[in-house]
Formats: structure tokens, sequence, C-alpha cells
């Protein structure tokens, strides 16, 4: 109560909170660009979502890998991609199909992993990157292509690009892969008009630049850092945020780590790091790195989420960043400064723990030549899928794996563009448990669990928070459920045939409020790694997307 | 198709029928270093072919034809990328035998050296060359590198089409006249283009106003186009100093003449 209170009174909370919520459009991969996953439709409530039922679903033909996408509807049409880059519109009442475009498919030579997470959509064009990272415009309305432009040579490079991009006013920007390979990583943004360069910021800073001297010799050249997901952004500071990948090599820092550097200082930079860019420059405002000297893989690429909360008695315009490690940071979005900081795992020994100012204690690090055993693992705490914020509950939704590595580093030198992580990390099960994840509520401001949901596999799949005090997410089960936002009660389930990997959103049209899964397990990298850990499981793969809504006329 | 038949002559000299002129030990210890360092890594392969992030490869019943197959070729539709350029002639080989005894295969067939030093393929630059090659795609230039624009040997985006030509001096590069470009006018905007086609499809062109180019797609008759430019090789080249244009051309010369 205490809450709603401060938020009635605070006009510009109430701006802010508004500002995150979506309504019957999804427009954004993150919901809105403040990224909270959560909308403020509440037709489908705790009292009625027993009744969910299907309404239609959209089988895309792309069985190449699985349905990973957020989907995006805007004005009663729903904009969908599949791994291999191929394009739907489709009404987003019925499911029928409205255009589609099939980019090229690039050649086997091509390195990288199939799969695309989203599109994005503005300035009348659907926009999306590629696996030989192209950064594509479509016409909106008709599907036809509008213009391409080569981000970067992918046979060089070794990254493609798998995240939704993220519009911010004119400009479309997008992050790329290659954070374990010898790579600099980079945020590049493009007229949406024109497609023609608008700015790009590289992670890591040239000689000259400070933040240089972070980096022994010239291993800044192959050091990572690439921004892999997808940004989030406050139009009224005009900033842009990201969270970037873990330095490379991964395991091993002795070649780029400078002699006699503090490693409770930042080291690397801007690796493992939140960083705040002026949207119209890409100019740096400020960075926060979460993790100084990373030697676990602990990329800071995850979602961005927005929110303005009262923290020591006064409204603070407030960011909130989970890194792979699950340490969470919340920043004052204006100024970078760290207002708190939280670990989310049960099994954590990679630290010892952390100080308010977020310095780590006892780093258990990897050693050349030996074996090392560390909790969480380089899969993450929580992967790449999101985790949701409700404003009605102030709790972040977050699913949250219990596994465990074996770190073995290498010291084989850089070679442009191929893997360069340096180490075998072979995962195992956390000793001692009959669960390995469960799906958490975290408030944000205190760092306090509210409730939490163990589940015996590993939870992989996006959330969806609704103002209908609903929580949504799959299992590779295949089984997508409703838990009750205030409480984690199991509310409703439905079993979709696939396994869960993917996001789930939620949009109206008429009136009639839809939530929409993408549906299919993951068949490589961490999807293939979870299922190994437990083989007499065989998680179905596919690529449909499935749509519930209340039977008509009950809503 | 070039590419292909590359890969086929590849692949049989990986599997060879004669003579083992190398310890098999010795080769299947580098298999297992090279497996450990680009496969059993990142999210892909487990170690000993173990269940990862990508398949299990030990105890599948694979032969050793199939292993090297998939290695040379990759898996389309998969993160199995075609190895074939990444990895050495003798780590192909020893990775190739290394698998081939995780699936049981007790005495796997390794390459003569004869075979390696046949397979050796592309010309090896040296000197000015070797570095004209690396000046060509340095990637700390962003895209004020010459393969923003230029494939060669594989690397860079093909927006111009394939140098014939390699120009005699840094002078000549910069003197370099672009009659293919155009001027293109679309909804009152000016632009250097270079034109794909124009038809009643629509017209695809390349917009080069600034770098790196965009392939833009217009609706029929929309762009109307102009000879002649203000476009000037001259100035996206502007990054590199003379001597190493003259490293560039070296390398063009050496790479053109090798094709």
């Amino acid at each position: 109560m205490r809450f709603w209170l401060i938020l009635f009174t605070v006009s510009s909370a109430v701006l802010a909170q508004e500002a995150g919520a979506t309504h019957a459009d999804w427009p954004h991969y993150g919901g809105t660009q403040f990224s909270w996953r959560y909308s403020a439709l509440d037709q489908i409530n705790t009292s009625n979502v027993k009744a969910l039922t299907p309404a239609w679903l959209f089988q895309t033909g792309d069985y190449a890998e699985n349905l990973q996408t957020t989907p995006i509807v805007e004005a009663g049409v729903m904009y969908l991609i599949t791994a291999r880059a191929r394009v739907f519109a489709l009404d987003a009442a019925t499911g029928r199909e409205i255009w589609n475009y099939r980019y090229p498919e690039p050649g086997r030579n091509v390195p990288g992993f199939v799969g695309n997470r989203g599109l994005a959509i503005g300035d009348g064009k659907v926009f999306f990157g590629t696996k030989d990272n192209y950064m594509v415009a479509l016409d909106q309305k008709t599907g036809r292509l509008l213009w391409e432009v080569s981000v970067d040579d992918v046979q060089q490079c070794g990254c493609n690009i798998t995240a939704a991009p993220l519009v911010a006013k004119d400009k479309v920007i997008v992050g790329g892969s290659g954070g374990d390979g010898a790579h600099r990583g980079y945020l590049t943004a493009f007229s949406t008009k024109t497609g023609r360069l608008a700015w790009r910021w590289y992670v890591i800073p040239g000689p000259g630049e400070k933040g240089n001297e972070t980096w022994k010799g010239d291993s800044w050249r192959f050091g990572g850092g690439a921004p892999w997901l997808t940004g989030s952004y406050d139009p009224g500071l005009n900033m842009v945020y990201w969270g970037t990948g873990n330095a490379a090599a991964d395991f091993y820092d002795a070649d780029r780590v400078p002699a006699g550097a503090d490693k409770s200082k930042d080291i690397n930079l801007y690796t493992a790091s939140v960083v705040a860019l002026d949207a119209d420059t890409g100019k740096l405002r400020w960075y926060h790195q979460e993790i100084h000297d990373d030697v676990w893989d602990w990329d800071s690429a995850y979602e961005v989420l927005l929110m303005d909360r009262e923290i020591r008695g006064r409204i603070r315009q407030t960011l909130v960043h989970m890194n792979k490690s699950g340490l969470t940071s919340v920043l004052d979005r204006a100024t970078g400064e760290l207002l708190k900081v939280f670990s989310v795992p049960e099994v954590q020994t990679w630290i010892s723990g952390i100080t308010e100012d977020g310095k780590l204690v006892g780093r258990v690090e990897p050693q050349l030549g030996k074996t090392t055993t560390v909790c969480p693992t380089a899969a993450g705490a929580k992967s790449w899928n999101s985790m949701a914020y409700s404003p009605r509950t102030g709790f972040l939704y977050v699913p949250v794996n219990e596994l465990c590595e074996d770190i073995t580093p290498n010291n084989a030198a850089p070679d442009e563009g191929q893997n360069y992580m340096n180490g075998a990390f072979p995962i195992h099960l956390a000793p001692g448990r009959t669960t390995y994840s469960h799906v958490d509520a975290w408030d944000p401001v205190t760092g306090k669990l509210a409730w939490k949901v163990p589940y015996k596999y590993v939870l992989l799949a996006s959330m969806l928070a609704t103002a209908g005090d609903l929580v949504f997410t799959g299992n590779p089960e295949g089984e997508f459920y409703a838990l009750d936002a205030k409480n984690g009660n199991k509310l409703w389930s439905y079993q979709t045939g696939a396994g869960h990997r993917g996001a789930s959103v939620s949009y109206a049209v008429n009136g009639r409020q839809f939530i929409a899964t993408s549906t299919g397990w993951h068949s490589s990298v961490v999807g293939a790694l979870a299922q190994s850990l437990f083989p007499d499981q065989d998680w179905r793969l596919g690529s449909t997307l499935v749509v519930f809504a209340l039977p008509g006329g009950s809503q | 198709m070039k590419c292909v038949a590359m890969r086929r002559a590849l692949l049989l000299l990986l599997v060879p029928m004669l003579g083992w002129s190398q310890s098999l030990q010795d080769t299947l210890k580098r298999g297992e270093q090279v497996f450990s360092q680009s496969c059993a890594t990142g999210y892909c392969h487990g170690v000993k072919g173990g269940p990862s992030g990508a398949p299990r490869l030990a105890g599948r019943g694979f032969n050793q034809t199939y292993i090297a197959n998939v290695v040379v070729s990759g898996v389309a539709g998969t993160g199995m990328r075609s190895f074939a350029t990444v990895l050495s002639r003798p780590d192909l080989t020893a990775v190739v035998a290394y698998v081939a005894t995780l699936n049981g295969v007790a005495n796997p067939k390794i390459g003569s050296d004869d075979d390696e030093a046949a397979a050796a393929s592309g010309p090896k630059l040296t000197g000015e060359a070797a570095r004209g090659g690396q000046l060509f795609k340095e990637a700390v230039r962003g895209f004020g590198r010459c393969s923003t624009c230029h494939e060669v040997g594989g690397l860079g985006i093909s927006v111009a089409s394939g140098i014939a030509q390699v120009p005699a001096s840094a002078a000549a590069l910069k003197a370099l006249a672009t009659p293919n470009v155009k001027t293109g006018t679309m909804n009152g905007e000016s632009m250097p283009v270079l034109v794909l086609s124009d038809g009643k499809q629509g017209t695809l062109f390349y917009d080069l106003t600034s770098a790196p180019p965009v392939q833009r797609n217009a609706e029929p008759g929309t762009v109307k186009f102009s000879d002649g430019s203000n476009w000037r090789h001259s100035s996206v080249i502007g990054a590199y100093s003379d001597s190493e244009l003259t490293a560039i051309l070296a390398y063009l010369r050496a790479v053109i003449k090798s094709q």
C-alpha cells in the first residue's frame, strides 16, 4: 500500500510507471523500451485464468532450431522472426498470415549458431539482424525489403546478430555476438530511414581512449565484450542502456590484465558492465562494471529494466540489471551510482560474498593447469531469457538455475574470429539437491526474496507479468503456466507439446486479451547442454507460436 | 563450385589410403589438443566427445570418412561450421583421427607428409604482401577498411565487383576512376549510388553516401539516375597512408595472381 501511495503522489514516478507497461500493443522486445515484460491488461486475471484456452497457433515451418522470438504486436498485427530469419506478419486475433519474408540462408561455411531472439518495429519498418551480420529493414505493411547493411564480415569476426534490435527515436541499434571469440565487441546504430551508419560504440576503448589502460598490451583488439542482447532506452534522459559481454579469453586472464592490476577495481573496461550511452551520438555517459576481471564467463549482456522506486525515502530513477552470475545491481540510471547489489542463486561458490559497494569477496579463480569447480555456471544462474517486473507487486520475476561447472583453463593464443574462451567447463548438477531451478520473486529495493517456486529441471524461458497479477512462463517439458504474482501459487497450466526456450507476451485486439508464447526446445548451446544433464528426458523441439485467450464471451 | 571442389580434394586427403609416415600416437595426441581447444570449447562439444551444447561425438559409430566430411563441410542449419579453412591441414587430420578413436576406430588412417605438402593451398604471403593482407581487413579501422566494400579470397563484403586489375601504385589507386558510380535521386535527395538492378520489380542499389554502403530497394521508377557522381575512391581510403596502400597493392597482386 505504501508503494502505491507514493506512486500516486509523485507525478514523475507515475509517468515512469506508465512508460514501463504495455497495453493493447507489445511494441518492443522487452514490452516497452523500459524492458519490464509487463502488460497493464487485466482481463485475464487470478480469478479467471483457469479458463484460459488456446485461441490459435502458428507453425513457422522453420525447424532448423527452436522459436525463441519475442513476438511484437502493433495495431492488431503480430510480427515474428524464426531461427533462420524468416519473418511473418500475422493477424494477431486469428493467426492469419498477412505477409512473409525469407532472408536468404547463409552458406554452411558461415560460422555461428542458428537462432534469432526477435525483431523490432519503428518508422513503418520491421528490423532484424542475421547470422551473417546484416541489419535488415522491411516495409511493415508489405514485408518488402527496404534496405540492408553489413554490420561486419562474419568470416573475419566470427560474430552473428541473434538479438532483437532496439529502436530509439530515429535510430535502430543492434549488438552482436562474439564475446567468446577473438573479437572486439560493439554496438552499432543506423538511421531507421536510410540504413546509414549513425554511430558505433566499441565496448573496448582503443589506444588513447580512457579505459584502454585497463588492457594488457594490445589484448584490447581481441578482448570480447560483445553486447549480444537487447538494451533499453529512457527518452527522458535520452540514454540507451546496454549490458556488455564478458572479457575474452573467458577463463584465462594473464594475457589481458595489466601487471599488478587491483582486482577490486575496474579491469578490462567496459566488459561485464552496464553502460549508458547518449542515444544521439553513442557517447559513453556512465558505466558500472559488475565483474572486475571476469574469469568465469560472467556476461553482463542481459536485459536492463528501468523503473522508478523509492529508495531510502526518496524516489530514484533506477535501473535493475542481472549479471550471468546472478549478481543483481540496482543503479541510479541518471548517474550510474550503485544503490543496491544482491545475488539470487542458492548455490554460489565462485565468491564468498559481495560488499555493499559491489566489491567481490573471496574470488575462486580458475588456475592454468588445474580444474576448479564453481557454481553457478557459464550457462548462467539465469540464461539470456528475460526476467519480468510488475509495478503492482514491486517484484522481479526471475528463473534461476542451480548448476555447477569444472573449469580447466588453457592459454591458447587468440586467432581473430575464432573461439577464445580458453577453457573447458563441463557443467553438472549442483550436488545434494533434488530440484535444479526455481522461479523467484525478488524485491529489488530491499534485495529480499518474496517467494520461490522450485522446479526439478532447468528453466530457460522468459517471464511475463501482467496487471491481472499473473506471471507466465514455460518449462522444458512443454508446460506453459501461470503463477499468482503475489505468492507464486500455480493457477493454470497447459501442455504445449514442446519445450519452452523463448518468450511470452500479452496484447489485445478489439478488447480481447491474448497471451502468446513461442515454443520449441533449443537443440544447441545452453538448451542442449541442459538437456544433457537429464539423459532420461527428451525435451521436444519445435517452432510454433501458441496463443491463448479466455473463451469467447467469457471475458 | 571451386570451393566445393577444394573441399572434396581436402576430404580425400584427410582420409588417405596409403602409408603412415607420421607417428599415430603423436597425431592422436595433437588431435586431442585440437579437439579440446577448438571443439570441446565454448558451448560446443563436451570434453572427450561427451554431450554438451553440441551433440555427443563419442560412441556414435561414426567412421573416419563421415567425420572428415562433417569437419570439412560443416552441417547446414546448425552451429557446426566448416573447419576447412579454420584449422591447418595437419590439425584437421589429427582431430579427425582423434574423433575416430572416440568411435572405436583403433587405428585411424593419418596422412603422409607428401599429402600434407600437396594440400597446402593458397598463396603463402610474406613481407609486404602479408602486411597488406592484414591492412586490407584490419578490424580496428572499422568501416574504413578495404574489406568493407571488397571481397578477396573469401574475406570482405562484395559491394564492388571483383578486383580484376591491380593499380600500379598508391597514386594510381587514389586516382582510380569510378564510372560505375552514378548519382541517384530519390524523394528529392541525391546520393552516389552503385546500381545493381533496375526493373519492373524495383530498383536495387548501393547508397554510397557513407560507409558502410547500404543496399536499398526502391519501388519501380522512384529513383532517377544520372551519370557521374561526387564520390571518389580516394576519399574512402583516406585513412590509409601511402606506404600502407602500397602494401595492400602488393597483397592484391599476390592474391589475384594466384587465382
